[in-house]
């Protein structure tokens, strides 16, 4: 339908997540990896203590920590020192060079600067890349997307491979978009393996970023996929994209190597489960896993059970694109009145939805959520929910209100499962609440 | 290149295990952690509860830092707002200060917020957005106080982002009011920023004492009480040694004598109080302050005793910023723990000087290095607890090393003796916590063992 804005000249409540921040999210799936970013301390400081504040682990992030001299002067000069530095210190074996909106002013460039870099030390064996992010377009999700799409062009371009490569076609490129969760990543990639295939997932936030016991502190990340693994990956013989931000980078590969590609919109509830395990079944000859069997009438009992909590209830969801597209049609399912939709920029796919989705800020969510039962967003929008007096239900990034939301699954029957029971769980605490108050004020 | 700015401290010998500390180091490419001028700026700032606090910049400025810090209010929430002109590129393009103007109308008349504070960005400093006229019109147009705060990013550490706040506040807002005719006047309580409520507790201490706090600068504060900061009689700088400029002046220009001091530890918060009524020149005030602190120290003695049991002998390592760095050490002191690693990476010479006077010869003083350097003395000096920002909160989670956030994100107030009574029992409750053993023993089958019989 159509895309549309609040006009105000402010941003109030910004729903909206600096690219930069996207760009280390992915970089924190990939082993061993160490994301720089080339601005000031602060472009660097507020991402990680965010991230660290969501994920509740150490985030592997460096700095070129510029100060206004060295903009004026000479820009890179502290990018070469960053380099030599984490370099010679902590060895790499990827590094992610990521443009802010002060380099792209300042018309800084990195870009060619890298590569005399890489020819001057003859850095072989790792994998360094330069991605544009500056935070005037885009979101999170964009960031997290072109950082993948650039991660796969150097990695297509040191593999060498044009047209001639061997192909395995047991094995399956799984490109799991921004929203979805270490524990979503891990349930999407045993959905796949299941059916007996190999999953390389590219990035893979589901062992950095889920929670583990290593000790022995690194700077870099811990977890997350090898290059190895990454330059295996030119193998597959097929892509999965879930989340449309990761048509691109699916098309990169497709378009380099002609690996084939199917991209998953959403994942999240019964129709996007069905259909992805019907894929599966179809490609691979399996037959579904009776386990999947299973939960798929553990969620429709589930539902059957939860109608009556959604009857006549509405519902504001503020998401990152990809993220709302996918809740929407989980609440299309549950038969809830959608309210308002908002999102942080538009896509494509949200302007494709069939419903109205609005482009803005959390003070445009209470506007137009105004009565509504039950708010969906990250945790900025818990103030919100409260003026408008709706439940307030944790979603997408960042959430420090509640412990474990990294781990929580939204994907498959299961995930669904557990969202539903959730969301009505809220709308019934808060029904319970409002009664007891009418009580007490007889 | 040299830093841009050279500190105003004076570099005096200390101790002479003691590091020197270059007074404004040029943070390194590639191994720098914390925060830019902006974001010090904001944490002075955004404490002051009822004012609009708006970010002239891309998304991100304000977008990944609003909401981010434990300072807390007693009431109006509009500084939790997070406000930003949200620049595209065009506006880079065409120039950001149309927007500006409009988004200052638009929070003017939608929030009617006492005052406006803008603060610059690294991208509207580079593209030379005149900020002050923009606010200046805006001021004279709306009636409104509308300040501009030039701390853009770029310009350097966290700390100067600080006293530039402290200068905006000196420029703009001090001064240009008078208190109500029945405000009694006290102490502006500098640089406590309410962080988990500590401010509550000061307050009420103060309170018993019968000692008045005129402005808060700026925790839980209301604009219009810095306003008439002139008229206190006394400043005590708390915990944030960028704000000495801004007592200095106030000294010089409207001769309202400053002492510096803590709440850390109960030794450090009846000297605080000491030094209030002296300087308040109050011979009653002082009998009513040593009566105070002398029925509290003995209550928290009291109360300290069981924890003090559990935590003599225990070793901390202690890595945060400024001022925290020596009087957190004197806390720790008095509950019988011992200080044997600190960071020394923000402080400045007198602080280090400060440091070098509380604790022993064998301490491992921690000029830079972020958290590897930080685990590595953790692990030589054999500590028993770390106690730092959140930042490094996981690192030690990861090393299974009991930790303590101290920093401005923080949930729990350490001020007072109240404070330190909390900081005992946390201690004593993360040391003793059963998740260390549990964490350290292996599974079952990882464990050598005769097969199981049946």
């Amino acid at each position: 339908m159509t895309v549309n804005r609040r006009k105000k000249p402010v941003s109030v409540n910004p729903l909206k997540i600096g690219q930069s921040l996207g760009a280390v999210l992915a970089l924190q799936g990939c082993y061993r990896a160490m994301p720089l970013i080339h601005g000031a301390q602060g472009c660097s400081a507020f991402p990680k203590a965010l991230l660290t504040r969501h994920f509740r682990e150490p985030i592997a992030l460096q700095t070129s920590a510029l100060q206004e001299m060295d903009v004026i002067f000479d820009a890179n000069r502290n990018l070469e020192e960053a380099l030599n530095l984490v370099l010679s210190k902590h060895r790499p074996d990827i590094i992610g060079i990521i443009g802010t909106e002060l380099t792209d002013v300042a018309g800084v460039d990195y870009q060619n600067m890298l590569k005399s870099y890489k020819r001057e030390r003859n850095m072989r064996g790792g994998l360094a890349f330069t991605v544009v992010l500056p935070d005037f377009r885009g979101s999170l999700e964009s960031g997290f997307s072109a950082t993948v799409e650039s991660m796969i062009d150097e990695m297509i371009q040191q593999a060498g491979h044009r047209g001639a490569r061997s192909v395995n076609s047991r094995q399956i490129t799984l490109l799991p978009g921004s929203f979805l969760t270490p524990a979503d990543v891990m349930e999407l990639k045993e959905m796949i393996s299941s059916f007996g295939f190999e999953v390389i997932a590219l990035p893979d936030i589901s062992t950095s970023l889920s929670g583990h016991l290593l000790t022995g502190f690194s700077p870099l990340t811990r977890g997350g996929v090898p290059l190895d693994s990454m330059l295996q990956s030119l193998q597959s013989g097929l892509t999965i994209a879930v989340g449309g931000s990761m048509e691109r980078p699916a098309r990169r590969l497709h378009n380099a190597l002609g690996t084939p590609y199917k991209v998953f919109e959403g994942a999240m509830g019964l129709k996007a489960t069905d259909e992805l395990l019907h894929f599966l079944h179809q490609i691979s000859g399996e037959p579904v896993p009776l386990r999947y069997c299973w939960q798929r009438e553990n969620l429709l009992d589930s539902m059957l059970d939860a109608h009556f909590q959604f009857a006549g209830m509405s519902v504001l969801a503020a998401l990152e694109p990809d993220h709302l597209y996918s809740v929407s049609g989980w609440l299309e399912e549950l038969g809830v009145e959608q309210k308002a939709l908002l999102t942080s920029f538009e896509t494509p796919l949200v302007a494709g939805m069939e419903r109205e989705v609005w482009v803005g800020d959390l003070d445009d969510a209470e506007v137009l959520g105004k009565g509504a039962d039950l708010w969906i967003s990250n945790s900025h929008g818990i103030a919100g929910a409260k003026r408008v007096s709706a439940a307030f239900l944790a979603a997408g990034f960042p959430v420090w209100s509640e412990l474990g939301a990294y781990m929580s699954v939204s994907v498959g029957y299961r995930g669904a499962m557990e969202w539903s029971n959730r969301a009505g769980n809220l709308i019934m605490q808060r029904e319970a609440g409002s009664r007891e108050s009418s009580v007490r004020h007889r | 290149m040299d830093p841009v700015r050279h500190d105003e401290f004076d570099s005096q010998a200390c101790g002479s295990i003691a590091p020197k500390v270059k007074a404004c180091p040029r943070p390194k490419p590639g191994e720098a952690a914390g925060g830019c001028s902006f974001d010090g700026a904001q944490i002075t700032l955004l404490p002051i509860m009822d004012a609009a606090h708006l970010v002239h910049g891309p998304v991100a400025c304000a977008g990944n830092s609003w909401e981010s810090r434990g300072t807390l209010s007693s009431g109006p929430s509009l500084s939790q707002y997070g406000f930003a002109t949200d620049l595209t590129d065009s506006d880079i393009i065409f120039g950001g200060e149309k927007k500006l103007k409009d988004s200052i109308d638009y929070i003017a008349g939608r929030f009617a917020p006492p005052a406006i504070f803008v603060y610059s960005t690294c991208v509207t400093a580079l593209t030379g957005e005149d900020l002050d006229s923009v606010c200046k019109e805006a001021a004279e147009r709306l009636g409104l106080p509308v300040i501009p705060v030039n701390s853009p990013g770029f310009v350097g550490s966290k700390n100067l982002g600080n006293r530039l706040a402290g200068e905006a506040l000196l420029q703009y807002v001090i001064g240009t009011g008078e208190p109500e005719p029945e405000t009694v006047m006290g102490v502006n309580l500098i640089g406590e920023y309410n962080i988990a409520g500590e401010m509550w507790d000061i307050e009420r201490l103060m309170g018993s004492a019968g000692i008045a706090v005129t402005s808060r600068i700026t925790g839980d504060a209301r604009y219009k009480e810095i306003t008439w900061a002139h008229r206190a009689k006394v400043n005590m700088v708390v915990c944030s040694r960028a704000l000495l400029g801004l007592a200095r002046e106030m000294e010089g220009r409207y001769g309202i004598p400053f002492f510096e001091g803590s709440f850390y530890g109960a030794k450090e918060t009846t000297y605080s109080l000491r030094q209030m009524a002296y300087l308040m020149n109050d011979r009653e005030m002082e009998r009513r302050v040593d009566r105070l602190t002398e029925r509290e120290e003995s209550r928290l003695s009291q109360e300290l005793r069981p924890y003090r049991k559990l935590l003599k002998g225990k070793r901390a390592v202690l890595y945060t910023g400024g001022v925290k760095s020596w009087s957190v050490i004197s806390a720790l002191k008095e509950l019988g723990v011992q200080v044997v690693g600190v960071g020394t990476n923000k402080s400045t010479q007198d602080d280090v000087r400060r440091i070098a006077d509380r604790v022993g010869d064998d301490t491992e003083y921690i000029p830079e290095g972020g958290a590897s350097r930080i685990i590595k003395t953790v692990r030589e000096r054999k500590a028993d607890i770390m106690i730092a920002g959140g930042r490094n909160m996981y690192v030690a989670m990861k090393e299974q090393i009991p930790f303590i956030d101290i920093n401005q994100e923080r949930h729990k107030a350490y001020a007072g003796y109240e404070g330190l009574l909390r900081l005992a029992k946390e201690l004593a409750y993360s040391l003793g916590n059963p998740i260390w053993k549990l964490a350290a023993s292996p599974a079952p089958w990882d464990k050598e063992a005769p097969p199981y019989d049946r």
